[in-house]
């Protein structure tokens, strides 16, 4: 894959000629210093994004440059998100951000509240279903985060930093939720920076000006 | 999925109150406004439409023109009506009202003044709908001495609305008799009366008289009868009817008289045009126009547009705080169709929480804005039939305006953009929300220009030197009460202390009876491009001095001169219709009688500078004075400290000659009444004006409040480097000046145009100052700063440590 971004005079590579493979149940880590097209991958992959050249197969099916309703629909389907910053929505209380992808995807309410309640209670986060997001720590909004990620039962998990903004204890208790996770079947796909987190992965692949410079398997 | 819209919606505007507040208190005046606008409208457009055949009811009104003059009368002949029905088929019926002036009506001992009544054909309940309480429609009025009240005259005489058959005392003479009870006439009439005496009483309605106009005349022509051919069949009518009066009194034939330049139509005004469409001669009450109709109709919607502005700017500057959600949406799958959904879901909520408050606060504003007005506009089960799915339109369309950019504009978001935090354009590429601004300042410099137009042109008018003195001057009306005794009176009023001088007269300049005469140049009275119609007056020798009016050539009246009762004063503008450059001494003639066939040659005495005695809107029109002592009114110039004193005197001395009612007024009080109307209009432009302002500057509060919000970090590293509290706020406040600016530039012609088109409907009229625009601009700039200084001050006294720390 490939992926530009232009201004007027400068362009600038984001992806160069990059080309990986993520099998499924896979826990995959992408690690490499800023600027080295991290994110762009995570969002391509997240089909937040198109390539500006090259093909990405999900699942065996092109997804490159199809349509945005197309992509909206395969991305609620099989992709779950957990972003650093959480982005919770602040208006909805932890149910109601949790509930809410189960919403779009047209999930009838009875079964809404069972899966919800199962998710939370899996994320030990149950107490604090009517609270808001501002009222949660940082561990607990990204349980709810990640309780929202795989409330639908996606096939992949696309985690983007998902502790950074967490403290050591409670950054180990979300990637020990994501290798639970991962443990059930959920392919993951996490970029981070930290070592430490990496280690919890199957595979490192590490990012330099947009392409693979060095792959790592973990035992 | 709407549940979960609906409840965003409302958190998100609990977790904003400011913005939820400006946003919805500013839609909800806007409304408030509009509503009350649209009631005043509605209730303007509805005169008359109580009537069940008000679509085939018209009024025939006389237009006529002669030596020079043209005169158009909502009154006709007396025998126009019976000629109607008898003469074409496409008539149903016909009915005649005659205004009967003030009468006495007795209750117990005590005669009261009633100026509600009328005379009516018994036709009168077949074409209005006057439902009957009390007796029977079909003859109530056929027989002489009948009459008919309202519901809450028969109260006030008699305590009940059972009283057909009771008898009645009417300027002290009995043989008046109750035949019917009707219900109150809606306010929204074009006539109002109390009591209604059977026309058959009045035996100057049997006239056959063809040359005389004092008659409303009203007609209902048949299911499908069209108006304009009927009213073409009009000329041939006049011609059977009046060729051989107009022969026998004016010795001259209808085509004579109108080879003279001079002719007389009838036409027909439909019912329900009156009120908006007719400021004739002979109106039975005083109309509006539909220039009023326009303005209000125009400030409604300036106003709405405003509101719903500010609703767009507010919803777009904020963007940024919605960005992320919108990001997150989308993410977990939410299409844009949704998210378009849901941000039109939020403003329709808005919106009905608007109209719920707008609807609250015209219902508890309605008396205040009633009596501004001088309407009696209520909510009411008519009221509801309407307002129901127009709130429901309101909310819809309102909604769907005010959202759709926002709604648009937020749901196109990019998610990898708003969640990686790049996207800070609350206030950025604000093309639409800049021309948006404009736009609103456009509207409120409109607004203040128009409003200190109507103002000047108010203050001119009521500043203008009329040509006579309206001060301090008493006029007594109904002095015919008191017969021959009524130049004793005058005499004994003038020895009182505190008196200047007095005068018997048919008319002041503020009164609102007119009287008008046929005079000729020449003595054969044939050649009728010779005539002249002016105002013809009866006065006596004192009007000149009483009235402080100024003789620009001749003499006054004098009762040493023995000629002086055919001598005439006439005002310049008579002088230059009737070609004199020296009008002393010149002739005019008339008939004294047209059965005696007796021209009468009156000479010109004096001339008079001109007076206003009509409308300013009108050009003054040509008058004469003829010398008479046996008029109705007595004016009264004082000079005192203490006049209810002064009026108690002349009060006792009235009721020493007469037990009739003592009843007065001040001329400068007549004359402010006239123009009522517009001093009224003028406080309603004032008052929306200034909320059309106010709701834009919460507008330009808002935007400035999330202006100064978006630039927090900008605006602390500034001061960090040495800024200054001024430069922060220049900063800040620069770019909205400038569009109000440019508002200015734009807005300044546009109204100054619209303005002198609205000022040429004045005769006498002042030319819009070059103040009025710089006022209006610089007030629009002053108000703007104020508002946005407001939050750029704030903004600038923030500690740069708190605004860096925001980031």
């Amino acid at each position: 894959m490939e992926k530009y971004y232009r201004t007027e005079e400068v362009e600038t590579i984001a992806l160069n000629k990059l080309s990986m493979e993520v099998k499924e149940g896979e826990f995959v880590a992408i690690m490499g210093p800023s600027g080295c097209g991290k994110s762009t991958l995570l969002n391509i992959l997240g089909m937040l994004d198109d390539p500006d050249a090259g093909s990405y197969l999900f699942n065996g099916t092109e997804v490159a440059n199809v349509g945005e309703r197309k992509r909206a629909d395969l991305r609620k389907h099989n992709i779950g998100f957990v972003f650093q910053s959480f982005n919770l929505i602040d208006e909805l209380t932890v149910y109601e951000n949790v509930e809410l992808p189960l919403i779009y995807t047209g999930v009838a309410s009875s079964d809404r509240v069972k899966r919800v309640e199962e998710v939370l209670e899996k994320m030990q986060i149950m107490h604090r279903r009517n609270h808001y997001p501002q009222q949660l720590s940082g561990g607990q909004q990204q349980r709810v985060a990640i309780a929202r990620a795989v409330v639908n039962k996606p096939k992949l998990i696309l985690a983007d930093e998902p502790t950074g903004n967490l403290d050591s204890s409670n950054g180990n208790e979300v990637m020990e939720l994501l290798t639970d996770l991962n443990e059930q079947g959920t392919t993951i796909i996490m970029v981070t920076h930290s070592e430490h987190d990496a280690r919890y992965s199957h595979r490192i692949i590490r990012l330099l000006d947009g392409q693979t410079v060095m792959e790592n398997i973990m035992i | 999925m709407f549940r979960n819209y609906l409840k965003t919606a409302i958190r998100s505007l609990a977790k904003n109150k400011s913005f939820t507040l400006i946003n919805v208190l500013g839609l909800a005046l806007g409304l408030t406004a509009c509503l009350l606008i649209v009631l005043y409208v509605i209730d303007e457009l509805s005169y008359d439409r109580y009537n069940d055949k008000a679509s085939r009811i018209y009024r025939v009104n006389e237009d006529l023109k002669l030596g020079g003059n043209r005169m158009q009368y909502a009154v006709c002949m007396p025998p126009l009506a019976k000629a109607l029905t008898t003469d074409f088929p496409e008539v149903e019926d016909a009915v005649r009202i005659k205004n009967a002036g003030s009468m006495h009506v007795k209750k117990g001992t005590e005669n009261i003044m009633e100026k509600s009544v009328a005379f009516a054909d018994p036709s009168l309940f077949n074409v209005f709908t006057l439902p009957m309480i009390n007796g029977n429609a079909s003859n109530a009025l056929a027989e002489p001495n009948s009459i008919v009240m309202t519901e809450s005259a028969a109260i006030k005489y008699f305590n009940s609305t059972n009283v057909v058959g009771k008898p009645i005392i009417i300027d002290d003479k009995g043989g008046y008799k109750v035949t019917g009870v009707i219900k109150d006439i809606p306010q929204t009439s074009h006539f109002n009366f109390d009591f209604f005496i059977s026309m058959s009483s009045f035996p100057d309605s049997r006239s056959d008289r063809w040359l005389r106009s004092d008659y409303n005349t009203y007609v209902l022509l048949k299911p499908g009868a069209d108006p304009k051919r009927f009213e073409a069949k009009f000329p041939g009518l006049l011609r059977k009817y009046s060729s051989s009066q107009m022969q026998n009194e004016l010795h001259i034939s209808l085509d004579q008289f109108e080879k003279g330049g001079s002719f007389f139509k009838l036409n027909l005004i439909p019912l329900t045009d009156i009120h908006l469409k007719s400021s004739m001669i002979g109106e039975l009450g005083a109309n509006s126009t539909t220039e009023y109709i326009y303005i209000f109709s125009a400030i409604g919607l300036f106003i709405l547009i405003i509101a719903c502005v500010n609703f767009m700017n507010l919803s777009t500057a904020r963007s940024a705080n919605r960005a992320k959600e919108v990001g997150v949406r989308k993410v977990l799958g939410s299409s844009r169709g949704r998210l378009i959904l849901q941000f039109l879901s939020e403003s329709i909520l808005i919106t009905f929480a608007a109209v719920v408050i707008a609807l609250t606060a015209a219902l508890f504003l309605l008396p205040q804005f009633n009596q501004l007005s001088g309407k009696q506009i209520g909510f009411n089960s008519h009221t509801l039939i309407w307002l129901a799915p127009v709130s429901l339109f309101i909310i819809a369309v309102v909604g769907l305006l005010a959202g759709t950019y926002p709604a648009f504009f937020l749901s196109a978001f990019e998610p990898v953009h708003v969640l990686k935090g790049k996207l800070r354009t609350g206030l950025k590429g604000g093309g639409l929300r800049s021309f948006l601004v404009v736009l609103q300042f456009c509207i409120s410099v409109f607004l203040i220009i128009g409003t200190l137009v109507v103002y000047n042109q108010l203050r001119y008018i009521q500043n203008r030197d009329l040509g006579y003195d309206r001060n301090q001057v008493l006029v007594i009306k109904n002095t015919y009460e008191l017969n021959k005794q009524a130049a004793t009176f005058k005499q004994q009023i003038k020895q009182l202390p505190g008196v200047i001088d007095a005068t018997l007269s048919g008319f002041t300049p503020t009164s609102s009876g007119r009287r008008t005469s046929i005079f000729n140049k020449e003595a054969s009275l044939t050649d009728q491009s010779k005539s002249i119609f002016p105002q013809s007056w009866y006065v006596d020798e004192d009007y000149i001095p009483t009235m402080g009016m100024k003789l620009k050539a001749g003499r006054n009246f004098s009762l040493q001169m023995g000629t002086d009762s055919t001598g005439l004063i006439i005002n310049e503008t008579a002088a230059k219709f009737l070609g004199f450059k020296d009008p002393i001494g010149k002739n005019l003639y008339q008939f004294d009688d047209p059965k005696f066939k007796k021209v009468v040659t009156y000479q010109i005495v004096g001339v008079i500078k001109d007076f206003n005695f009509s409308s300013l809107r009108q050009n003054i029109s040509p008058v004469i004075f003829q010398l008479r002592q046996d008029a109705g009114l007595l004016s009264v110039r004082v000079k005192t400290k203490d006049i209810p004193a002064l009026i108690s005197q002349i009060k006792t001395m009235w009721h020493s000659l007469t037990p009739a009612d003592f009843d007065y007024t001040f001329m400068d009080e007549e004359f402010a009444a006239s123009y009522h109307k517009e001093q009224q209009t003028g406080t309603i432009f004032l008052i929306f004006t200034s909320l059309a302002i106010i709701i834009a500057c919460l507008g330009l509060f808002g935007l400035a409040a999330y202006a100064a919000e978006q630039r927090t970090k900008e605006i602390g590293i500034r001061k960090v480097l040495g800024a200054d509290v001024s430069t922060i706020v220049a900063m800040l406040s620069k770019d909205f000046i400038k569009l109000v600016f440019i508002a200015i530039v734009i807005a300044g012609p546009l109204a100054w145009f619209a303005m002198q088109k609205w000022l040429q409907g004045f005769a006498y009229r002042q030319a819009i100052p070059w103040w009025v625009v710089a006022v209006a601009g610089g007030g629009a700039l002053v108000i703007a700063f104020m508002t946005i200084s407001f939050q750029s001050v704030k903004a600038a006294l923030t500690n740069p440590v708190e605004s860096l720390k925001s980031e």
